[in-house]
Parts: C-alpha cells; structure tokens; sequence
C-alpha cells in the first residue's frame, strides 16, 4: 500500500506536487492527470530520484524518503519508464537477470524463466538490437516481475504499442498482482486502459489531488472530465 | 511459449572465452614461429600496450566514459614495478602484480571526478591528471637501480629489470607476455559476461535507468576505473621487463591521447580491437621504418583513421572484421541449409 501524506516537491517557483495526500490500497492503481500535473514528479519521488520538500511517503508501511533509491529497489520496488529502457548490445535473458544481480535471489534462472513463461517472450539469446518495441515493452515488463517485486510503478507503458499489442500487455497487467504478488501504480494517458486494468484511480491537477476512489466513480466525476477527460470529448 | 531453454550464464560465459584463447595463441605462436629479433621486441611493446588499450576499452566500450590518462597509468605500473624490483629483488610475477594493484588504486582515485562527470569534462580532467604525471616522471625518472626510493644511478651502475627465469630470452619472453595479455583479456571478458558487464551495460543506457535498477552507480564506476588502471599498471610491468628500464621522457600526456584515439580506431566493443591498438601504436611506424619511411608520418595516417573511425565506423576495425565474419558465417549458413 502507497501512503502519501502532504508530498510536495518545489522547483524553484514551481511546485510540481502540492500538499498531496493519498492512500492507495488497491492492486493496481490508476494515475491520471493532465499534462504538468505532476505524475511523473510523484513516480521520480516514490523511486527517490526527486527529494519532496515537505511530507511523508510510505509504502507498505515503511517510510521510503530516508531511503536511497538502490535500498528502494532491493526492497521490491521496480520501475518501467516512459521511454524503453532495453540495452540493445544485451541479451534478453541478460537484459532481465541485470535487476536481479542487484536485488538478490537463490535461483536467477528460474527466476528470469518464470517471468518469460508468463509474458510469453521467446528465444532468450536474442539481442535487445534485435527486438521491436513491443518485445522491448515485454522484455521491460519482465525486469519488473523478476525479484520478488512490492510495488511497480509504470510511466506509459504502453504508449506507441498497436492495438493488439495493447490488449496483450493488459491481460499480462492484469495477473502481476495475482501471479508475482506485487501492487502496480499506473500512469497513462490511455483511459481505456486505465478503466480496463485499474480497480482505483487518482487524479493530480496542478500538482494537487483532483479526485481518488475507485475508477469507474472517478472517471465519470464531472470535475475529473472537466479538467482532464473533457479535453477529449 | 518459451520456446528456447534457459541459457546458464556460466556456460555461455566460458564460451565466449573460446575465441580469444584460440586468437591469441595463433597470433602468438605466429610471431614467435616467424619474426625476427626487431619484430619479437616491437611486439613485446604491441602487446603490453593492448594491456593497457583493453582498459581503455572497458572505460570507453562499456561505459562510454573518455579517460586520456591511461598512458601515464601504463607509466605507473612501469614505476612501481621497477621500484619493486630494484628495491626488494621480488619476483617478476610479484612486480607486475604490485604495478598492477597500484595503477588500479591510483586509477580509482583518477577516476574519482567521473562520478560526476561525462564526456569532455571527464577527459579534460583525466588529461590534466596525465600531464602531473609527465611533469613528476620528468622531474623524477624511473627507478633504475640507484639508492633509495627516488635514487638514480650514473650510466655505469644503470640495472635493468630482472626478467621471470622462465623467460630471460626474447622469444621466451614474448611468450610469457601473450600469456599474460591473454589473462588480462580474459579477466575482461569474464567482467563483461558478468555482474559487473550488465551493471556497467545498463548505465551506458541510461544512468537513470540504471538507478531504478538497482545499480550501484558510483561502485560499478570505481570498479571499471580499478579493472582499467590494473590492466594498464600489468601493461606497464611488461613494456618495464621488455625493456630492462623506462625513460620518463616517453609518458607525455600526448600519448595517452594517442593511445585513446587508436584503441577507437582499433575497436574498444570487440576483445581484439585493443590488439588491433596495440598493433598501429608500434607495429605500424615500425613497419613504416622497414619501408625507410619517416614513422612519424604514422600520426598522420592515424589522424584520418580516428576521423574515419568517428563518422563512419565507431566500432573500430574490430568491429567492422566481427560484421563481416558475422555476415560470412550467414551466408555460409544458409548455403549449408540448401544443400
């Protein structure tokens, strides 16, 4: 569970967050907002690259702000960034084993063969140069299962993916929490994805918590569509 | 469906050590078999300086970090393992080993400022540090025997080096030098197929990305800086042994330079581009000079091969053999598959 209270991260003369507070409990949890809302400010300071100015930030009730963000990983955080992440000159099985070597496990192969199994991935010495963005997607989602993950944040994952491939990677979304017993924060423009895979939803405007509860209430919220989903209309 | 089993990194990590062992001990049995006396010394040169280029090449090829003071880490080794052997009478292996873990530990320190920098400013600085070593070298010169620990001996009571007794002659020697060139790249390439390779693959992609994976950044950084200065502080060791003694004159910060810009041109991503290196720094004006060419006509051949290099082929002449043989080995493959 996510436990934000009064998280705000000021640049200058911009706060980015603002006085954010959140409990987030569900297993995968939706994150929304306008473009500049904030989301990604929240993911950078939930890995630790961003220090916040003031607040607290718990996950599964440890204070993660004292954390440096390696300790973070090797506690089970994992993260997918929103541009893809895959070392071409890698192999996929090395691509995938390279978070395990830091987070630690009895068994890396099997490990690195449980996740491929799940996401399907085939021919493991292929190199990253080799791969479409797709597999790139799959080969990331894989370092985010491998190492017994807690919780996995995701900046667009699927952003560029077609439309099949989109409905793949949400029926691979949709059982991490079930099969690899993580929580996964979402970010992403795509509401369909959003409304497809998330049981909860948050919205950020402006750096400030707009709306939070369960996505289907939060979606048709007419402040919600007013200020982000009302642009799209 | 996983459609192909598991690789074990161990297995394919010993493969991959096939190559390299077979490559150079053809090359060295070649030489040996064949050279003549110039050519056997030129070629203890060659290879002590692809030591010192393989360094290079884990800095540059695996992190993409631009270091211009492995030349004056080559001359450390030198030092160190001069000093050793002139002080203590310890054995060569010793005095290599000593230079080695020196050069490492000064390469760490050198490396210090990359924790924070990239790029130019990151070889602005490491060139700055190679300069201090020319200056302090000049004004000090290398161990040749003489009393104390900076003590020069006058020309009549110059020592050289003691050689290892199993290789006091020339040919015997550049044997013994290939086998440890050999080790040094394969200590390389276990670093490459490894822990440390995947680390320092990842924060070449991206140190973010790295981060978020779990890497100790700043560790795996020393630790390449360490493994860099050790192979060039080996390098050093074998240039002191091949000669018998070093001249402080011959570790400009110009040749650390030098030895950059070929270990680019020879290819820094493939286990025989820094032989490749190795190979232009000495082999190519010696060769020039068989033809009674001015050998210094070399740094202009070697100018338009970096410019070549950089815009055409950042892979270096290694990496443009390894395509090639990749593409013959396709099409000698697909030629099998019909038949």
């Amino acid at each position: 569970m996510i436990r934000m209270t009064g998280l705000t991260v000021q640049f200058g003369g911009v706060r980015p967050l603002d006085d954010l507070s959140a409990e987030l409990a569900e297993p995968i949890v939706g994150l929304i907002g306008p473009n500049g809302a904030g989301k990604t400010t929240l993911l950078n300071v939930i890995s630790g690259f961003v220090m916040p100015t003031a607040g607290k930030l718990e996950v599964d009730g440890r204070s993660y702000l004292a954390l440096a963000p390696t300790k973070r990983v090797r506690l089970g955080l994992r993260r997918m960034f929103q541009t893809e992440q895959v070392v071409e000159d890698l192999t996929i099985f090395d691509n995938i084993v390279a978070i395990i070597d830091h987070v630690g496990s009895d068994d890396p192969v099997a490990e690195v063969g449980r996740a491929v199994a799940y996401l399907e991935i085939a021919s493991l010495d292929r190199y990253g140069a080799e791969l479409n963005l797709f597999e790139r997607r799959l080969v990331e989602l894989a370092r985010t299962i491998v190492g017994r993950p807690k919780l996995i944040v995701m900046d667009e994952p699927a952003a560029g993916l077609t439309e099949s491939e989109t409905a793949t990677f949400r029926h691979h979304l949709l059982g991490i929490p079930a099969t690899f017993g993580a929580q996964v924060l979402l970010v992403d423009h795509d509401v369909d994805l959003i409304a497809s895979t998330c049981s909860e939803t948050l919205v950020l405007d402006f750096g400030r918590r707009l709306a939070v509860g369960p996505t289907r209430a939060v979606l048709a919220d007419e402040t919600v569509r007013r200020a982000y989903l009302g642009a799209l209309s | 469906m996983l459609t192909s089993p598991l690789p074990s990194s161990g297995a394919r990590r010993y493969r991959s050590l096939v190559p390299i062992a077979a490559g150079t001990t053809f090359l060295a049995a070649v030489v040996i078999a064949f050279a003549n006396a110039y050519w056997i010394s030129t070629f203890s040169s060659v290879v002590a300086l692809a030591l010192a280029c393989s360094g290079i090449a884990v800095l540059y090829g695996q992190l993409g970090l631009v270091s211009l003071c492995q030349y004056a880490l080559l001359g450390v080794g030198g030092w160190v393992a001069l000093r050793v052997s002139h002080g203590l009478h310890a054995s060569f292996e010793i005095c290599l080993l000593a230079g080695g873990l020196v050069a490492a530990m000064i390469g760490v320190l050198w490396g210090l400022p990359a924790f924070r920098l990239r790029g130019l400013y990151l070889a602005v600085v490491t060139l700055m540090l190679a300069g201090t070593f020319q200056v302090v070298i000049s004004a000090s010169g290398f161990p040749d025997g003489g009393p104390g620990f900076f003590g020069r001996a006058d020309a009549a009571q110059r020592q050289l080096m003691a050689r290892p007794r199993i290789a006091e002659g020339d040919r015997a020697y550049l044997a013994y030098a290939f086998a440890v060139l050999l080790l040094g790249l394969i200590l390389v390439e276990l670093h490459r197929r490894s822990v440390p390779g995947r680390a320092w693959a990842l924060i070449r992609r991206s140190e973010t990305g790295a981060l978020a994976a779990g890497v100790n950044i700043a560790f795996y950084k020393a630790w390449a800086f360490a493994l860099s200065g050790f192979l060039a502080g080996i390098g050093g060791g074998l240039l002191a042994g091949a000669v018998g003694q070093l001249d402080g004159r011959a570790f400009t910060a110009a040749d650390s330079i030098l030895v950059f810009a070929l270990t680019v041109v020879g290819g820094a991503y493939d286990w025989f581009g820094p032989i490749i290196a190795g190979l232009l720094l000495r082999a190519v004006p010696s060769l020039l000079t068989d033809f009674a060419v001015n050998g210094y006509i070399a740094l202009v051949i070697f100018g338009v091969a970096l410019l070549h290099a950089l815009v055409t082929a950042p892979v270096g002449i290694a990496g443009q053999l390894s395509a090639v043989a990749a593409r013959f080995s396709a099409r000698l493959g697909r030629a099998g598959r019909r038949a």
